[in-house]
């Protein structure tokens, strides 16, 4: 059963996604704030991690993901953006931005699907 | 021949019977003439005025015509001087004619020869008139032009932009202080190679577009960066100089410091980008939300769904909020809004004000403490911007405090202002949130205030209104502890001084 991380501080943003992904039989652990996000990958170790841009700061989704590689945490990571094109940031994937995919908000059950699915299997329904 | 007046001729002789006869004649000629009988009053007239012909007789008692010569040439060096005699030499022509004589009459003489001796010598005197004249005009102009330069120079140096002007060779050709300054350039002298030290913007214009061949007169502009972070930005304004033949001789180059525009275009945009996140977010969440039910695969409960939709009204209402708070902002800042202001009695408006958070005091079990018996205080403000400013501090103490905690109010005058103190025994505050607090969007985060609602803008709103009285506001807090406000109007405001 794939595991997937969600790291966001909007609660309402955090039950819906859960919600969509469970539904599609995925499970799924949540984090808040940047600081529990690098605790659950840490502990949890999940197949995927869907990554908000901005939590405390305009840009502390970009550091978390960049920790990670750092650390090297190879775990695909999905970002979540909402204005940061606004903002300047670049959206390719590169060393800055070693992400691997991004979900604009708001979201779609199927699109959220869809970018999922390319990283990790869908899991046999009950 | 005469075109400007009489002419003025002096007559100088010894000789009573000549002078008499002379003065006749020349008098009915038309001349205007003085007369003088000797050498001492001769130099007395003649270097008096200017006159335009004098006749010396060249043998009197007191002084020789030569020595009278001399001095009426060193002091009237445009009158024109004949020297007259009978006893003609060689020797003594010469000597006249060294000391500035224009001519050389020899007694006995006709009327005739004296009037053909005048004539040519008044035309002389009129060349000479004409020369001087020209030569002062061109005197005067010249001091006229270089009084032109200096008063250039003072313009061009007393502007804010910098002007730098370059040749064709690269060299320096002007410049004033202000280039100087924005370019960080030091004794720079005049026909110095320059292009070098310029920014490599601008030299790239220089040498792309200001080639040999060009005839146009067209401008070149671009914004330059001289220090970073928006500290110094310039723009450069970049105009060919072309001689008459159209060929090009140099560059003027005109540094405008945009620095406080780009500062303000910066917030400006950040702060679009901040209120662009800001309502996106609840849209995001609500729109999240409705796909979920709408979506048939998710098959949700009827609880799960009546969740979903009361927290996206939740969403909805604070959006609300957030983009009234935003409108109030924009008004303060706008200054549209018209003030009313009235005597203003702060206790009451407290009063007013907690009576309507009785349900939220009640549910978090808090004492307010607010001694009503003190003085009353008055300000001379807007009933309503007052009003905003006190719900936004008594519900921030509310919200923000622990369950059964206090929240403390005083209003009292201090000096020349109005005083309003507000405690509360909340989460308080570490010293870098202190700093953030005003600022728009700003809310605590930490454990305590994951449930606290807000649209960040309270405090902003806060801000700018007491600014608008000219006042003050101090703060001091301790994490976990509480916080306390203290918020200065001066009294006796005018209402001009109050910045509408």
């Amino acid at each position: 059963m794939s595991l997937i991380a969600i790291i966001d501080d909007d609660p309402d943003i955090l039950d819906a996604s859960s919600l969509i992904l469970k539904t599609k039989g995925f499970e799924v652990i949540t984090a808040s704030n940047p600081v529990d996000g690098y605790k659950i990958v840490k502990e949890h170790k999940p197949d995927l991690i869907i990554l908000d841009v901005i939590m405390n700061e305009p840009d502390d989704g970009f550091f978390l993901a960049q920790k990670f590689r750092r650390e090297k945490i190879t775990t695909p990571i999905i970002m979540y953006t909402s204005i940061s094109k606004t903002l300047g940031m670049q959206f390719d994937k590169s060393d800055m931005v070693p992400v691997d995919e991004f979900v604009e908000k708001p979201i779609s059950p199927e699109a959220l699907v869809a970018k999922v699915l390319k990283f990790v299997k869908q899991p046999v329904e009950n | 021949m005469n075109t400007n007046g009489k002419p003025r001729v002096l007559i100088i002789d010894d000789e009573d019977a000549l002078r008499g006869a002379v003065k006749r004649i020349l008098e009915r000629e038309g001349y205007q003439v003085a007369t003088a009988e000797n050498g001492s009053r001769g130099i007395e007239l003649g270097t008096r005025e200017e006159y335009d012909l004098a006749l010396i007789d060249l043998k009197m008692p007191d002084y020789s015509g030569i020595d009278v010569l001399k001095e009426i040439r060193r002091q009237k060096p445009n009158t024109v001087c004949f020297i007259v005699t009978a006893y003609a030499s060689y020797e003594t022509a010469v000597e006249a004619t060294k000391m500035g004589a224009d001519g050389y009459i020899l007694k006995p003489f006709t009327p005739e020869e004296l009037l053909n001796h005048l004539t040519s010598g008044y035309k002389k005197r009129l060349l000479i008139l004409e020369a001087e004249a020209l030569k002062h005009e061109r005197e005067e102009r010249l001091l006229e032009i270089a009084f032109e330069r200096t008063r250039l120079n003072t313009v061009i140096n007393s502007l804010a932009d910098g002007v730098l002007v370059v040749n064709t060779d690269g060299e320096v050709v002007y410049y004033n202080n202000a280039a100087m300054t924005l370019l960080n350039l030091h004794d720079v002298v005049i026909g110095r190679p320059i292009l070098e030290e310029l920014p490599a913007e601008i030299r790239e214009i220089i040498f792309t577009n200001f080639t040999v061949n060009v005839t146009e007169k067209k401008s070149f502009s671009v914004e330059v960066e001289l220090k970073p972070k928006h500290e110094l930005v310039v723009e450069a304004t970049l105009s060919p100089v072309l001689r008459h033949n159209g060929q090009l001789s140099g560059v003027v180059i005109v540094l405008k410091n945009i620095s406080t525009f780009k500062k303000v275009e910066h917030l400006k945009s950040q702060f679009v980008s901040m209120v662009a996140h800001e309502l996106k977010a609840p849209v995001a969440a609500t729109l999240g939300f409705l796909n979920i039910i709408l979506n048939k695969e998710m098959s949700l409960t009827r609880d799960q769904e009546l969740d979903f939709l009361s927290r996206s009204r939740h969403r909805l209402a604070s959006l609300l909020n957030m983009v009234n708070d935003l409108l109030d902002i924009s008004r303060i800042e706008m200054k549209t809004i018209t003030r009313e202001i009235r005597e203003l009695n702060l206790n009451n408006i407290i009063t007013e004000t907690l009576s309507l958070f009785t349900a939220e005091i009640k549910k978090k079990d808090l004492s307010i403490l607010y001694d009503q018996e003190g003085l009353q205080i008055t300000i001379r403000a807007d009933y309503s911007e007052i009003s905003r400013l006190i719900t936004n501090f008594i519900s921030n103490a509310i919200k923000y405090n622990k369950q059964s905690g206090t929240v403390d109010i005083k209003c009292y005058a201090e000096k020349h202002y109005s005083v309003f103190e507000i405690a509360d025994t909340g989460i308080g505050m570490r010293p870098e949130e202190k700093d953030k607090l005003f600022s728009e969007f700003y809310r605590a985060k930490n454990e305590f205030t994951k449930d606290i609602t807000g649209t960040g803008l309270g405090l902003s709103i806060v801000k700018r209104i007491i600014d608008a009285y000219s006042g003050k506001i101090e703060v001091e807090s301790k994490y976990t502890e509480g916080t306390r406000f203290r918020v200065f109007i001066p009294m006796d405001l005018n209402e001009d001084e109050i910045n509408n």
